[in-house]
This record gives structure tokens, sequence and C-alpha cells, in this order.
């Protein structure tokens, strides 16, 4: 295993020196392909439907890596439970050939800790590169009773008319956890509408259905041009590029725990060979270098986390957001 | 004589699943909970397996015989071997067992044709799906 | 006039030999997916989504909405002939499609679904040419509410269908509800009937259910007496829908597009659900409901029909408000939002060439689909010649990998057996499987529709009756039952 350190070693090296971004890639990649793999096309799963977000997400990448590496790509969509049961499937079952890769979301702790009952956990699955993010927005609408305020108003309305505002959430996650910290914080009460998605939350909020919905800046950008919605806050550590004027919910209530995003990462089975593991986190890493991805992403209205983009090592940075939300769990009593 | 025994069974199912669903709880601040709707379906089973059970309609159950017996059992047999063999076996290797089972136990085909079919239909498939659809079939541990 | 403008804006940028070819492309492919069982428009559309990164926008457009439509053209084929629905919104033409195919009639079964696809795909795209923004500002206001009572009036006239004893078509129906509790509580994301199993957790596949119940079940009662089966082929009678055909069937086509289109424009429906609706809307008017189940037309015509005009209906909210009303729609728009474009109240006025060049891809594409059908029936209709003893392997197969494709979870294919024997055994003791299916279909939303409901209400059950198109749906529901009751003890002298 000491050539596969080596290939490790030569990974690192090479993401971390701007020489390593000037020189061709595609050489780069070569000189660390194993010489048994890929024989065959390697899997890009994903445990989200097709035409979401993460799907979208998964499917540029391995566009781009396709074209970087020159090795086949399949994109496989194993849905089920609200990604339970793909979570279950990369953790459990996924054989560790290096053929299979996880493109997933952080979503992943909150199903590895509520919902595995110690049959597994996220560190099962281990992180070979950082794709992109994605933080909850709260978005109102420009008609009707709560037009033109601010999120401190709605909440303020809601503390002291309980149980009037009607708020779009997806169970059971951080759709509803945000909603648990400020009902906590501030002696609100909202009457939580359920939906199966966010972006069936937007629509009940066009439709009059709701008075806020959640979701990212991709399922609202059109109603957000269109003059039908409009962004209150943002769940994130900083304000949105393309949203300068929205505050974050940190801001507006002066607090530091408003930290709902969906981190979105590429990880492979815990056991996977080390060189191929160097490999697949090379050319996954490289196509996330390529302008033209990156611009893509962009136009999708997701956003690079720096820490993450710089990271020296990945997986430790993310069990760090990961340990963030296990106290929120514990805090709220979900988790002992 | 099967009838009386699946009214029972309808009864007995739908009162299992009642209380299951009882424990999920009935009715909550916000309207129903989890447990209504299932709970309403689970009664409406056993009431009407107890009404099936006071009214018998007097189907007999026409079981298979004989040589129909072996062939539905075949098939059976042959879609068992497909869903247990497929994760460790892959998708080719199990649906070509899983044909020469089917052949030859339905069909009685000769050894000859029953690998021909099971080759020329596992490949189509394989081609069809796995290639040209570029659908992730289940790989055995040789990798296709 | 605007729209006539907008119209011939769209046949400007369509009529390009790209445009055409991509458009013709997308109409085969969808006719291809959906003729094979289990890859249905959802999966066809995910794997031809990079392929559309490539195109120009209104290309890649619409190639994917012709995927759609043909998709729905092609899924009647596989119900008709092999009773295994090709995909979802086709599980309904099994019932009375594959029977017609028994009797010798999978030429005019397959003419029907074909030439009723035609005319409701194309009264969809009249309708969505000249209506489409005042219909997108209704439909979006449809909320919870009207969903349940959409729901309810499903479930009504589902009670209608039940075919043979009421008894046991209520309790399929009860038992396709409980089998759709299975998995996580949409409303509270609880997890219900999995007992701590991952695979259930995901809920009970529909497509692993509808292929066990009527492609396993038909393969196990054909093998069983195969010695009796004579070849279908034997009693094949007239490739082309006769002229007693066309009358029993041009009110269910009429009646199908209308209903599917606004079923369309529904959140959460779509053309699986509006298959359904139209079926049980068909059965309840007709004049002898008794001929349902056993060959009648009028059941592959209006469903059919239904399905397509959905198609039409769903990409309204998606293309004039970026709705997604069902998950291919909502693929639709990923693949717009990953050409940089983001519909939305102004997408018609923003991107005419889009909007209008779809709209005019939808003419052509439904001529493309019926040039392409109506001569391959002759074909499809020589496959009933292969000897089944060679032909039921290969269709045990594609059922397998059909269901395997939904989730790509072996664990579907214990559920597709286990309904496989099971809805074997049920028909040997007369119990009627629809009600299962549709009850499966309609029982979540209906549940989750009434819960969102709830708790988006001040004053409880009351938002039901106050708002107007629910209440109004509510009380048909209660007229329908009402009239059910009194028709079922008049003729029986009490429940049979």
């Amino acid at each position: 295993m000491k050539w596969a350190g080596i290939a490790y070693a030569l990974v690192i090296a090479l993401l971390s020196t701007p020489a390593g971004a000037q020189s061709d890639p595609k050489a780069e990649l070569a000189k660390l392909k194993p010489k048994d793999f890929p024989t065959q096309p390697i899997e890009f799963t994903v445990v989200y439907p097709a035409g979401g977000g993460m799907d979208v997400s998964a499917r540029l990448l391995a566009k781009h890596v396709e074209n970087l590496s020159g090795d086949r790509i399949i994109v496989n969509n194993r849905t089920g439970g609200a990604g339970m049961v793909g979570h279950s499937y990369l953790a459990t079952q996924a054989k560790p050939d290096g053929y299979t890769v996880g493109v997933i979301a952080s979503l992943l702790w909150g199903d590895a800790m509520l919902r595995a009952q110690g049959r597994w956990a996220y560190t099962d699955l281990e992180p070979i590169a950082y794709v992109n993010s994605d933080a909850l927005i709260w978005v109102g609408s420009t008609e009707g009773p709560y037009k033109g305020m601010s999120i401190k108003d709605i909440v303020n309305a809601a503390k002291e008319k309980p149980n009037t505002i009607r708020v779009a959430i997806v169970p059971g996650s951080m759709w509803e956890y945000i909603l648990d910290q400020i009902e906590a914080n501030s002696g609100a009460k909202f009457l939580r509408v359920p939906f199966q998605g966010g972006g069936a939350g937007i629509g009940a909020l066009i439709g009059g259905n709701v008075d806020v919905a959640q979701g990212f800046f991709s399922e609202f950008r059109g109603y957000l041009e269109g003059g039908k919605v409009a962004p209150l806050a943002v769940a994130a550590g900083g304000r949105m590029d393309f949203l300068k004027d929205m505050p974050t919910f940190n801001e507006a209530f002066g607090s530091n725990e408003y930290l709902w995003q969906l981190v979105r990462y590429a990880v492979v089975p815990k056991g996977t060979p080390a060189d191929r593991k160097a490999y697949l986190a090379a050319v996954v890493q490289a196509a996330m270098k390529d302008p033209e991805l990156v611009a893509e992403y962009r136009k999708q209205g997701v956003f690079f986390d720096p820490k993450l983009q710089n990271s020296k090592d990945l997986a430790a940075d993310l069990n760090a957001y990961a340990d963030v939300e296990r106290q929120f769990y514990v805090k709220t009593g979900r988790l002992k | 004589m099967f009838e009386r025994a699946l009214n029972v069974f309808w009864i007995v199912s739908g009162a299992a699943s009642a209380a299951y669903a009882w424990s999920l709880g009935m009715v909550g601040p916000a309207g129903p909970e989890s447990g209504l709707f299932p709970f309403i379906a689970s009664v409406i089973v056993s009431g009407a397996g107890i009404m099936l059970l006071l009214r018998p309609s007097g189907v007999a159950l026409d079981f298979p015989r004989g040589g129909g017996l072996w062939r539905v059992l075949g098939v059976i047999a042959g879609l068992i071997v497909m869903a247990a063999g497929m994760p460790y076996l892959g998708f080719s290797v199990t649906s070509f067992i899983t044909m020469i089972i089917l052949l030859r136990a339905v069909d009685k085909s000769s050894w000859l044709s029953a690998f021909t079919l099971a080759f020329l239909s596992t490949a189509s498939v394989f081609w069809l799906f796995g290639q040209m659809l570029g659908m992730a079939l289940p790989r055995g541990p040789w990798g296709w | 006039m605007e729209a006539l403008n907008g119209l011939l804006t769209g046949f400007g940028v369509i009529l390009t030999a790209s445009n055409l070819y991509l458009c013709f492309l997308g109409s085969l492919i969808g006719t291809l997916v959906g003729v094979l069982p289990g890859v249905g428009p959802l999966a066809a559309l995910a794997l031809l989504l990079p392929v559309t990164f490539t195109l120009s926008p209104v290309g890649g457009l619409v190639m994917l909405a012709s995927i759609f439509y043909g998709a729905m053209y092609g899924g009647s084929t596989t119900s008709i002939l092999l009773n295994i629905p090709g995909e979802a919104a086709s599980v309904v033409t099994c019932f009375d499609g594959h029977q017609m195919a028994r009797q010798g009639r999978a030429g005019p079964a397959l003419g029907i679904a074909a030439i009723g696809s035609f005319i409701a795909g194309t009264l969809g795209v009249i309708i969505m040419t000249f209506f489409a923004p005042a219909i997108a500002a209704v439909a979006i206001r449809f909320g919870p509410p009207e969903n349940f009572a959409l729901m309810v009036l499903g479930l009504v006239c589902t009670l209608f269908m039940i075919s043979g004893s009421t008894i046991k078509g209520v309790l399929m129906m009860a038992l396709g509800c409980l089998t759709a509790a299975v998995g996580l509580d949409v409303v509270n994301g609880r997890e219900r009937y999995t007992f701590g199993s991952v695979d259930l957790s995901g809920g009970v596949e529909l497509l692993a259910v509808v292929i066990g119940l009527f492609g396993i079940a038909e393969i196990l009662s054909n093998v069983e007496t195969m010695a009796k089966t004579t070849l279908l082929a034997d009693r094949i009678r007239g490739l082309w829908p006769s002229l007693a055909d066309w009358r029993a069937s041009w009110r269910p086509i009429l009646r199908g597009s209308g209903l599917g289109f606004l079923l369309g424009l529904v959140p959460g429906g779509g053309p699986v659900t509006a298959a359904f609706m139209s079926y049980a809307l068909e059965k309840r008017i007709a004049a002898q409901p008794e001929r349902f189940g056993k060959g009648a037309i009028e059941g592959v015509a209006g469903p059919e029909s239904a399905n397509n005009s959905a198609v039409a209906g769903s990409l309204i909210p998606v293309l004039s408000l970026g709705i997604p009303s069902n998950p291919v729609t909502a693929l639709l728009l990923g693949a717009l939002i990953i050409q940089g474009i983001q519909p939305g109240p102004l997408f018609i006025a923003q991107r005419p060439d889009l909007f209008w060049g779809v709209v005019a891809s939808m003419y052509i594409g439904n001529v493309f689909l019926l040039l392409l059908n109506l001569p391959l029936i002759g074909l499809w209709v020589q496959f009933l010649r292969i000897p089944y003893r060679v032909m039921f392997p290969v269709v045990l197969l594609l059922c397998v990998v059909g269901t395997y494709s939904a989730n790509k979870n072996v664990f579907d294919l214990w559920v597709m057996l286990g309904f496989g024997v099971g809805g074997y055994v049920l028909r040997k003791l007369e119990y009627d499987l629809a009600p299962f299916v549709i009850a499966f279909v309609l029982a979540p939303l209906l549940e989750q529709s009434l819960r969102q409901s709830l708790v988006m209400s001040p004053d409880g059950a009351m938002i039901l009756i106050k708002r107007p198109v629910a209440a109004v749906l509510l009380a048909a529901s209660a007229v329908l039952t009402y009239l059910m009751f009194r028709r079922r003890t008049k003729n029986e002298g009490g429940l049979p």
C-alpha cells in the first residue's frame, strides 16, 4: 500500500499547488490511474429522484468527469424513503471496488443519526471531493397580508397572533428544524404545512395556500424575477452573492445558530482500495476545477463554501459540520 | 376450505394492523395522526373478512394440479432464484440460470434449445437495457 | 390573436431540419420506452438529460417533451398485448385492453389507443395554445382542500368500478389504502408499517405492485393452463376499429381528453391519475358497466386519451409558472435550469421562442406519433403469433428488469413476486384487482391533502366547505355515493 500512499500524496500536491492547475490535468490524471481500473463504467449513485437539485448536480459532474478522464460514468438514482434507501445501500451494500461513487448531500448525516438506528454511520462513506452547497432560504409572497414584511416582522406577527402564519415544510428535515429554532428562540408559533419537497411548497406559496415557503435559490428564482416572491432570509454563514440585499437569519436575529445548508459532496464506500480512491478523488476534484462546470453550477444558483473548497482535510471539515448538527439533535432531544 | 382460511386471514391481519395503527396515534392537535387512515382501512379489511366468512361466495379454488402445478411452481422458483441470486451473481448469470429453469420446468425444452433461447434473451435484454439505455444492472463478482 | 401570432413564431422556430429531427427522435424514443415495461418517461428523460446539454434549449426541450408524450402512446402496447403495463399511466389499459387482445381484438385496441392518444394530444395542445396563461393562473390556486375533494371523488368513482362482489371490491380498496400507508408518513416524516426495514421505508413501489399483480399473475395463470391455451393469434379478427367501435369510443375519447387535461394541471396529478380517473368515469356512466374488465373498448379509449391530454395539461404549470405538477415535469424543469433558463411567470414573455416552439412541436410530434404507431400495429399483433412457451420467459425477464429499473433495488423483485403470487390466488377466488391499484395510487394523495388542509386551516374541517371548488367536488361525491347505494339496494335487495 506504500505506492498508494505516494499516489495520494501526489493528488494533494497536485491540487494544492497552482502549478498543478496549469499543467494539463489529463496528463496528471493518467499518471494516477491504476493499471486495472476502471475496466467497466463507474456508477454515480444519487439517492434522490431524477431532475432535482442533487440529480442535476451529479449529472453535470458526471459529464465533466467523463470528458476529463475518458471513463464511462452512469448516473444511477437509487430512490425511496426520502433518501434513506439509497444512503443505506451506499453505506452497507455497495461494493467498495471503486465502481460506486455516491454523489450525496449532507442530509446523509440526519439519516445516519436519526433513522439508521445504528445499522450504519455516516463515517461508513469516505468523502473524496466537495461539490457545492445550497442554503435554505425563506421566501414570502408579494401579495396578501404579509407582503413587504421583513423576516423579523413575520416572526413578530407569528408571536402576536400564534398559529396564523402558514409555513411550508418538508417534515423530518432541516425545513422543520429551522422552525423549531425560531419558535424556541422567539416564542412565535407557526402553522406547519407539510409538503414532499421544497418546490411543492413554493408552488403553494404562489397559489396563496401558504404564507411563507422555504427553498433553495434555484427553486424560486423564476418567481423572484417575475416579482411573485420576496426573499426573506437565508440560513447561511454569510449573504448570498446573487441576493446581496437578503439578510442571513443570524444577522436578523443576532445569533449564530441558524445554519441550515445542504453540502453536496462525493463519497466512496469505506474499504475502497486506496489507489482507486485517490484516482477518483483526483478526477472529481479536477473536474470541479473546470471553469465551465463552475459556471454551470453558478447558473443553477448554488454556491461554493470556501472552507470546503480549500479544505486540506475534507473528511474532518465535513465531520465538524456534522457535529454541529448532532449537537442540535441532542439539544432538541431527537438524539440521546 | 381455502377461501375460509383466506377470510380468517383477512380478519386476523386486519385486526393486527388496526392494533398497530392504534399505537401510531389516531388524532392529534392538527387533525388525523399517522394511524387514523390505516386504522380505518384495517377495520374495513377485518369487517369485509367477517362478512365474507358469514356469506361464503362458494367459489371453489381450482387448485392447480399435475403439470399445471409444476409449471406454476417452476415459474415461482425461477423468480426466487432471480431475486435471491441477483445481488451476488449479477444480472446476466442469474437471468441465464432462471431462463434455463423456466424453459426446462415449464416448457420441457431440450437442453440445446433451452441454452440457446436463454442465451439469446439474456443477451438481448442486457444489451437493450444495460448498454442502449445505460441502466446499471447488478454486476457479479466478475464485473458483468 | 396573440395566440396565433405566438403559434406562428413557434412554427418558425420549430420548422428547421434539426428541430424536426429532434422531435421525431424524441417521439421514437418515447414510443420505445413506453413499450418497454418499467422504463417509463421519467427514466428516459433522466438518461437523456446529459444529451440535451449540448443541444439548443429549444431542441432539448422539444426532444424531452416528445419523449414524455411519446411514452403515453407506446405504453398501451405492452398493456394490451402482454397485460404488463408499459408504463404506470397504462396500468388501466390492461384491464380491458388485454381482454380485447384475448378475444382477438388486439388490432382495434391498439388502433383506438393510438388514435385516441392523437385526438387527445392534439386537443390538449390546442387548449394550451389559446389558454395557457389564464389556465395556469387558476390551476395554481388549486390547493390541498381542492385536492382532497378530488381524491374523494376519485375513490367514490372507484366504488362504482367494482365488478363482481361488492364486499371483495371494498376489501381490495381498503387493502390498497393500507399498502400505500407503508413507508414514510409524508406529513410528519414518521415511519409506519416498515417494521425497521430500510427497504420498506421507501414505501411499496407502484411498478412492483402492478407488474406483480398483472404481469406475473397473468404469466402464472397462463403457464398453469398452457396445454389448454390456443394461440391468441388464431383468433385475430380485424386490425382496425370497426364502425361500432368508433361509435362506442368517440365520447370516451372526448371525455378522457377533457378530464385528463384538467388532472394534468393539478399539483400531484398527471397522466397516471388521469388514466385511472377516466376509467372510473367511463365505467360509472356506461350503460352496461358489467362489460368493463371483459374487453370494453371504452375502457381503452378513455384512459389512453386521458393520459395524453394530461401531458399537455401538466406542461402548462411548468412552462408558464415553473411549477412542476409531477416528477416528469420536474425533470423538464431541471433540464431548463441546466440550460440557464428559469421558467417563471415571465417565461412566455421573455422566451416566446421556447414556449411557442414547444407548443408548435407538440402539434407536429403528435402527427409523427400517429404515423409511427399505426403502421406498427400490424407488426405488434404479429408478436402474438410467437408461441407462448417461447415468449413467456422473455416477458418474465422484462417484468424483472422493469421492476428493478424503478429504484435499482432488488427488494422490489420480492415485492413483485409476492404480489404476483397473491394476485394469482386472488384472481382465482374472483377478487377484482383494479380497485386495489386505484386505491393504492389515490390514497396517499387523499391522506396527505386532508392533513395539509386541516393544518393550514384556522377553523378545522370548515376549510373543505368554505372553498367553493372543494365544496362542489365533495357535494358531487356525496350525491354519487347516495345514488350508488340506492341502485345497489334496489337491484339486489341489500348488499351482496
